[in-house]
Parts: structure tokens; C-alpha cells; sequence
């Protein structure tokens, strides 16, 4: 190697090694001597590697085979047992006839920037850990509101479906959303937020949604991402405590008029027995006892209300059912002088259902009846009618009346909780829970009414619960 | 005590309270008529003019607040005095405030009824 050239290759940068094709090195440059000490007479693979024999894959080997530059990776241990990542970069040596007599071989030491890669295959490893398994749902969305990544907890809840509108995947809607946040934040850069209820694969969510912009190199939004943590809990709970304030507010308003109804009866019986006017007394102690009754149906409502129990289903003979519940609200009814009858198909004959469920189901709507006649002051003859018919599936109890009856509106809020149509008196419980009964049981209840007329009420009960296995249930052998 | 005994018409949806009412006010020299709903109390006042209405302002239908505006913008009975019985504060309150060209009531009775209460107010409102 002529003299100015020597002083190059001993002053290159990297490792440099010339090759015969037994993979012996025959020269080695400063950089290489220094960190791995005296080559004369060795192999690049004892060098290099500490190894007995040549690599598996080895680019000075292919370049011997096929006259090529090679590259490649590799890991190389100094003599201070040092480990270093090298590029190795491969060329051929030709005589003057033009053949391969050498390769010269030349590594970059790439330690710093190998671990640079792996900080930072580390870091994004960890962002999209953070991603993927922070506890609210993110998505990222493109100007069209197309969502093009989300996390693992929105694929759970919501499945994955990428590419698809997010207003489609939240709201099950084929157009956009009035007020769209992630729009907003397209438009002026912000961040921005709103409260939204949206459909997952397990029901409704209460979402409160927050969406951020993401630039691109140019710094222009390229994409927003929309962060949605579910705050369902929150809001029932708020319903929950709501509901006790209106439950309360709604007691002590039925309270207050029981007690002058029982101030009422107290008065008369007392003036009565005073005045030795036993017709005022017997009206007196008659409203004592209504008021009374009353206070005890307000109690188990408010139980039934405060408790959620779970059906117990078991059989029931339904022809007895009918029997107790109209035994129950009888001595009411003949006080009030309202007639009630009751006719059960013949082909009816158990179910499978909760009896006491079932029972306070009964007796909530029947005294709805009885109300409803109690207070029509348009009728002499006041009835009340339950009757019950097989259907397919289910057992239709209806229970009819030719009491007030109901308007549109009235109906239509008739199952609303503390949503009472009968003034002072009532306390909105009775037909909510009837209504929570049905449904506990998959059952429903449906009204048709006419002002001034009557209403009925057609509850639907399932002869037996939908999962109930057929070994425990009886009727579908 | 006037010499001519005052009739008082009693409207509420609830009969044990309709029943409660005029008793006490006939056991106090009153003669009373009672009427369970708004379009009862309207026909009732024009058979009978009485001297007073006691009203239940939270009956369905909202039959007592409307039957209220029929009495007091009526120059018939506009004059009637009439006393609100509610078991609900805040229906009162909403009544109140929702009222524009009507006057007020001439008094208000809170449920559970105070006898003596309901008694003082309309010997007085009777008594001029």
C-alpha cells in the first residue's frame, strides 16, 4: 500500500480489515488493532467473534462468491470484552488481471445509535402502552370524523371498527352530530368538550368527551384525538340521590295528606262518640282505616322501591293468584261500593313466575282501579274487572275500570316515577313499581284509557323466565 | 256569630278530606257544599252563591288552578274570597308565582289542617 494511502486507511474512522479467502486478516487498520489487538496470523471470525469458525452468514464471503458489495448488522466483542454493534460494510480487491485477491472489510461502530433505537422503540412501546390500556376510550379521527386508530378499551366496547364514522360507531347515526367537538377542534386548534350519551355493545354510556388536535410536521392538523371517559356511575348515582330527594319531597307530600285524612277520621270519630251520632262515627273510624291502609301501602311501595330484589320465580296456579289479590282489595272495594269481579280463562293454568313480585303487581294496579272509580263523581255504578287470558308466550292480566280515566298525557307519563295524576293524593310510586315489576320479570304493562270512560291495563308475563333451564322449570317439559 | 248562617263551598278531589272539612266547618255553624273537581265547584257556585271557597289547588288535571282563574275573573264571583288548602308548598308556590292579571288569594292552609286555623280565617273572611 503505497505511503499516502497507508496513512488513510490506518486513520479511517471505523475498523478496517483486508481479507484473504480463508478469512484471514492480513491488514487491519489503527482503530481495529486498538480495540482488538494483534491480528497477524488470525481469522476475522476468532477476531471478531472469539469464534472457532466462520459465521453462518458472512458478507465477506459473499463478496468473494459474487464480486459484490455486501453489508450487514453484526455484534462484535472488543479484547476489554467490550460488545459493539457494527454496520459491516463489504468491497472487493482486484489484481491486475481483474480477480477477487482480497475483500476489504469496513465496520461503523452504530453502539450510541443502536441504543438511541432502543430508547426510543422503549418510549413508543410505552406511549403505546399508554394508548392502549389508559381507562377511557381514544380514538383518533381524520377531517372526514373517520376513526383511524383506537384504543383497546374503545375495541372492546364499542368492537374495532376502523375507517367507519365515529358518529356511526357512537351513535349507531348515519349523519353527523349537531355539535361535534372533534369538528370544533379542526376548526380553531382547541381543545374542546362536551357530554354525550353513546351506544356501546353493553348499553348506553354517559361519556364525557374531550378532543385535542394533532400536527402534522407543517404543523397544520392532521388529525384529532377524541378522549372519552365514562362517567355512567357518576350519573346514576346523581339519579340515584335525585330520586331520593324526589322520594322524599313526593313521602311527605302523600304524608301530609294521609295524616288529614286520619285528622279527618279522627275528628269525626271523636265529635261522633261526643255527640252520640254513631253514623258519624262509623264514616270516622271508616276513614281512619283507609288512611291507614293507604299509610301501609306507601311503606311496602317505598320498600319495593328502595330495595332492588331479584324475582324469585317459581310456580304459581294462576286461578289462586287472582283469588288472593282480589281478596285483598275487596273489603276496600265494597266500602267504596265499586264491584269487582274477576274471570280466569279455563286454559290458564301455572306459570312460572315471582309470586310476590307478581302479587304486588296486582294489587298496585288494582287500587290504581279502585282510585280512579273512587274519585268519578260522573258514574253511579263503579266496576272493576281483572281478567286473565293465555297468550302464546305470556299471561295477559287486564285489569280494567270505568273510573276518571286518563288523558294522552297522563298515560303516556303514567309509569314516570312520583309522576302522580291524583293531586294531593298520590304518591307517583304505585304504578312506577308495577311497571319495574313487569319488566324485572320480562314482562310489560300497557294502557288504554279514555278520559271520563275507564282505563285498562294489559300486563304481560312470561309463563316461565327466558333463561330459565328447562330441568328447573316444569312447564316446558 | 252572623244571624245567617255562611255557606261555604268545599272543593277537593279527596272525599275523606272533602268530608273532613265541611264537617268541622257545619260543627262550627257553617252550612257547607262540597264539589271534587273545578267543573263540580263552577256549576255548584252558580246554583248557590256561597260566601266562601275553600280550594285544593293541587287536584288533577290542574282543575283547582284553572277553576281559580274562572272565580277571579269572573265579575260575578270575583268577590268570593277564596282559601287555598294544599298539602304541597311548592305547588302553591308555583301557583302563586304563575298567576298574572288574578289576584291573590284571601288566604292559604297548609295540610295537615289546623282546625282552629281553618275555622279563625273563615269566620273572618265571612264576617265583613
Amino acid at each position: 500500500m503505497n505511503q499516502p494511502y497507508r496513512r488513510f486507511f490506518e486513520a479511517l474512522p471505523g475498523y478496517c480489515t483486508i481479507q484473504d479467502r480463508d478469512f484471514q486478516i492480513v491488514e487491519a487498520n489503527q482503530k481495529f488493532r486498538r480495540d482488538f489487538g494483534d491480528y497477524q496470523g488470525r481469522y476475522c471470525y476468532q477476531v471478531y467473534k472469539k469464534r472457532s469458525e466462520k459465521c453462518e452468514v458472512c458478507p465477506v464471503e459473499r463478496t468473494f462468491r459474487d464480486g459484490q458489495d455486501h453489508s450487514g448488522e453484526e455484534q462484535v466483542t472488543c479484547t476489554d470484552g467490550r460488545n459493539v454493534s457494527v454496520i459491516v460494510y463489504t468491497t472487493p480487491i482486484r489484481d491486475e488481471n481483474g480477480d477477487i485477491s482480497a475483500v476489504m472489510e469496513m465496520s461503523t461502530d452504530i453502539s450510541e445509535l443502536k441504543g438511541l433505537l432502543r430508547q426510543l422503540r422503549e418510549s413508543q412501546e410505552r406511549y403505546r402502552m399508554l394508548f392502549e390500556e389508559v381507562p377511557c376510550y381514544i380514538s383518533i379521527q381524520d377531517r372526514d370524523l373517520n376513526i383511524i386508530e383506537a384504543n383497546r378499551k374503545f375495541k372492546e366496547d364499542f368492537g374495532s371498527f376502523l375507517g367507519c364514522k365515529c358518529h356511526q360507531i357512537y351513535k349507531h347515526r348515519d349523519r353527523q352530530c349537531l355539535d361535534c367537538t372533534v369538528q370544533e377542534t379542526f376548526g380553531d386548534g382547541r381543545v374542546h368538550h362536551s357530554e354525550e350519551v353513546v351506544s356501546s355493545k353493553s348499553g348506553k354510556k354517559n361519556v364525557l368527551v374531550y378532543t385535542a388536535p394533532l400536527h402534522g410536521p407543517d404543523g397544520n392538523i392532521i388529525s384529532v384525538m377524541e378522549m372519552s371517559a365514562d362517567i355512567t356511575p357518576i350519573r346514576e348515582l346523581q339519579g340515584k340521590l335525585e330520586s331520593v330527594g324526589l322520594l322524599i319531597s313526593s313521602i311527605s307530600h302523600g304524608i301530609k295528606g294521609l295524616l288529614t285524612g286520619l285528622d279527618g277520621g279522627m275528628y269525626l270519630v271523636d265529635t261522633g262518640l261526643k255527640r252520640d251520632k254513631p253514623e258519624r262515627l262509623e264514616k270516622g273510624w271508616g276513614m281512619v282505616r283507609r288512611n291507614v291502609e293507604r299509610i301501609r301501602s306507601l311503606v311496602l311501595n317505598i320498600l319495593y322501591y328502595a330495595k332492588d330484589r331479584e324475582p324469585v320465580f317459581e310456580k304459581i296456579v294462576i286461578a289462586e293468584l287472582v283469588e288472593e289479590v282480589t281478596e285483598v282489595v275487596c273489603p276496600k272495594a265494597s266500602e267504596l261500593g265499586i264491584q269487582v269481579s274477576s274471570e280466569v280463562d279455563q286454559e290458564c293454568g301455572e306459570m312460572f313466575a315471582d309470586r310476590n313480585g307478581l302479587r304486588a303487581l296486582l294489587v298496585n294496579l288494582l287500587e290504581n282501579s279502585l282510585d280512579a272509580c273512587r274519585v268519578d263523581t260522573k258514574k253511579d255504578v263503579h266496576q272493576v274487572n281483572i281478567r286473565v287470558l293465555p297468550e302464546s308466550k305470556t299471561i295477559l292480566f287486564e285489569i280494567g275500570d270505568n273510573g276518571i280515566g286518563m288523558d294522552r298525557e297522563t298515560c303516556d307519563k303514567a309509569f314516570s316515577l312520583f309522576y302522580s295524576s291524583k293531586g294531593t293524593e298520590g304518591t307517583g310510586l304505585g304504578l312506577f313499581i308495577a311497571d319495574k315489576i313487569a319488566r324485572s320479570q320480562g314482562g310489560s304493562i300497557e294502557i288504554e284509557s279514555r278520559l271520563g270512560e275507564g282505563t285498562s291495563f294489559m300486563v304481560r308475563i312470561p309463563t316461565a323466565p327466558k333463561n330459565q333451564r328447562t330441568s328447573d322449570n316444569p312447564l316446558e317439559e | 256569630m252572623t244571624d245567617q248562617k255562611k255557606t261555604i263551598l268545599v272543593v277537593d278531589d279527596e272525599t275523606d278530606i272533602r268530608d273532613y272539612i265541611s264537617t268541622v266547618l257545619e260543627d262550627n255553624g257553617f252550612d257547607t257544599l262540597v264539589a271534587a273537581d273545578g267543573q263540580q265547584a263552577l256549576e255548584s257556585i252558580k246554583k248557590g252563591k256561597p260566601d266562601l271557597i275553600t280550594l285544593d289547588v293541587s287536584m288533577p288535571e290542574r282543575s283547582g288552578v284553572r277553576f281559580y282563574r274562572d272565580v277571579k275573573e269572573s265579575e260575578e264571583y270575583k268577590k268570593i274570597p277564596v282559601v287555598i288548602i294544599s298539602g304541597v308548598d311548592a305547588s302553591f308556590e308555583k301557583f302563586i308565582s304563575s298567576r298574572h292579571q288574578v289576584p291573590p288569594p284571601d288566604g292559604y292552609i297548609r295540610k295537615p289542617i289546623d282546625q282552629a286555623e281553618l275555622v279563625d280565617l273563615v269566620r273572618k273572611l265571612t264576617s265583613s
